[in-house]
């Protein structure tokens, strides 16, 4: 569904992705994992127009992606769910999910709304205060219902977990995988929870200083004790394998 | 009403809306819009133009003088604005461009006052609007219509921000523009309609100043000092704020400083200009972040307990 070749990218003059090359498949969550500094928001940035791209080329269902408005992403059905202000802090959460659904006909986006609030409670009871006086992890609720109100064909998630208690952080990740099985959406997740976000995920790239590391299916990157140690803190790989069998 | 105090309200209302267009402006683009000055000086002549060469009252001339504001807006904008903004100028790169901009406007305005010198015989350069007013209420008409016109066009403002898509999609843009991106909200469009608004409030302003002061092709240029300390005041995060600190600054100089020259004598009148900027000043040191940062509820919070307590302790 996307794919990218090649991609030199950064900001001004700090150059921060070398000829770096990935695939996401449709219908699947597709996890980029590394340490900080790797480039994977980076990665996130470049697909929305929002660092400079350099050379290479992004590709969403065959079309190049590269010189279009940010806006016009939306458009194409592709739906950003940044890492920091994620949400607009100073409008109401009703508010909020008509934003997200700005390009969607008034009634449609309405019912988009109510359905959003169905499927996170939270929002409903919150409705009208100001997104924010709502707690971490209710904003990440919010911003992940605000990517999901466009109907979109790929999501760009970026460290969904950051921040949040590890309990909250897990059910926030839940909810990811949820996207996947229930609706059917692409994902490609950027995580610092890399362990559970490979636990979920189906394809894996592992980010290191601007270039992929490792490609491959999420549980192999889990049984590399090496990669896993050195650049996730990941210390026991083998409990994926475990789960794996477990039928998760 | 004390005539005094009537065009101190006309001049508030006058410097709410220029204040008001400064801060939208700088929330939405990051731009101090020194133009505001001349902006406002053509809104003035514009009217003046209806009011003489036209006929009829003033006041129907100005919805034309906010469209002209507007028009001059998108010049500004497209012309300067948004080439500087794509190749990441600075706010100080900013504030110069709207400079030349403005002094490129105060040569049209000295250009047409000309015009209208040699060729329509007429006498721009020094007009009291004043002469063209009626009476309404046993007041000058200005003093009813113009704190009116500004309640109005504000209110008409707010309702626009908070009720409609495309104005609550203007706050969302203003907060945070990579994600109205991500949303589909075309920022051009909303950063263009903040310069047509924030265009036609500078003219509008500036010819509702017309009617309390006198009118000259520097009217815009001898007020933006206030303009700005009205947005300053205000807090420059908040369009509420601005418009009230245009308000208080307008206030201030105009009817306050009349006030004072009452009770301690004319001396006082020497001090004007700067009474108003001393009470932003004043203002800052206590609550840094304007008129917006003060916590208005908790301090209305605080006067009711209080009251309430006075009562308590009466029964």
């Amino acid at each position: 569904m996307l794919t990218i070749n090649k991609l030199n990218a950064g900001y001004g003059k700090l150059q921060v992705l070398y000829d770096l090359s990935i695939e996401v498949p449709e219908k699947g969550i597709t996890v980029v994992v590394g340490p900080n500094g790797a480039g994977k928001t980076t990665l996130l940035c470049s697909i929305m127009g929002i660092a400079n791209v350099t050379s290479g080329e992004i590709l969403f269902e065959g079309g190049s992606l590269q010189n279009l408005p940010t806006h016009l992403l939306a458009k194409k059905g592709i739906s950003y769910v940044p890492q920091m202000k994620n949400v607009f802090a100073d409008l109401s959460v009703r508010d909020n999910l008509q934003m997200a659904g700005y390009l969607l006909p008034f009634d449609e986006a309405k019912k988009k709304a109510e359905q959003m609030t169905e499927m996170f409670p939270v929002l409903k009871k919150f409705i009208d205060r100001k997104a924010v006086t709502l707690s971490g992890g209710e904003r990440r609720m919010l911003a992940v219902a605000m990517g999901l109100m466009k109907n979109p064909k790929l999501m760009l998630l970026d460290e969904l977990s950051t921040d949040l208690a590890p309990i909250i952080a897990e059910k926030v990740i839940m909810e990811v995988a949820r996207l996947r099985d229930e609706l059917g959406i692409t994902i490609l997740l950027v995580e610092q929870m890399a362990k559970r976000a490979l636990e979920i995920g189906d394809t894996a790239y592992l980010l290191v200083s601007g270039g992929v590391k490792f490609a491959g299916k999420s549980l192999e990157l889990l049984n590399e004790p090496e990669l896993c140690n050195m650049y996730l803190g990941i210390k026991q790989p083998a409990a994926a394998q475990t789960l794996t069998e477990g039928g998760a | 009403m004390a005539p005094w105090l009537a065009t101190g309200l006309i001049y508030a209302s006058a410097l709410a809306l220029t204040a008001g267009g400064i801060t939208l402006l700088y929330m939405s683009t990051r731009t101090f819009n020194f133009a505001h000055a001349s902006m406002a000086t053509l809104g003035f002549y514009v009217v003046y133009s209806g009011a003489v060469l036209g006929g009829g009252v003033p006041y129907k001339y100005f919805p034309l003088a906010f469209l002209v504001g507007g028009v001059l807006g998108v010049i500004c904008y497209y012309g300067l604005n948004r080439p500087l903004l794509r190749r990441g100028a600075v706010e100080i790169t900013l504030m110069m461009s709207t400079l030349g901009y403005d002094l490129i406007l105060l040569s049209v305005i000295q250009m047409y006052c000309d015009y209208l010198t040699f060729s329509r015989k007429l006498f721009p350069r020094r007009v009291s609007m004043n002469v063209f007013d009626f009476e309404l209420f046993g007041v000058n008409a200005a003093s009813v219509i113009l704190p009116l016109v500004a309640i109005v066009f504000l209110t008409g403002l707010h309702l626009f921000l908070v009720k409609t898509k495309f104005g609550v999609a203007m706050r969302a843009t203003i907060e945070n523009p990579v994600l109205a991106g991500a949303s589909g909200i075309n920022s051009d469009r909303v950063y263009m309609s903040a310069w047509i608004i924030g265009g036609g409030m500078a003219a509008l302003g500036g010819a509702a100043m017309s009617m309390a002061v006198t009118g000259t092709p520097v009217l815009g240029m001898n007020s933006i000092p206030f303009m700005f300390a009205g947005a300053i005041l205000g807090g420059l995060h908040s369009l509420y704020g601005g418009i009230l600190g245009g308000f208080v600054v307008g206030l201030t100089e105009y009817a306050g400083v009349f006030y004072l020259s009452q009770k301690f004598g004319p001396w006082v009148l020497g001090y004007r200009m700067g009474v108003p900027l001393l009470l932003m000043a004043a203002t800052l040191l206590i609550f840094p972040r304007g008129l917006a940062g003060i916590p208005w509820a908790v301090l209305f919070g605080n006067l009711a307990g209080i009251a309430g307590k006075k009562r308590g302790a009466k029964a």
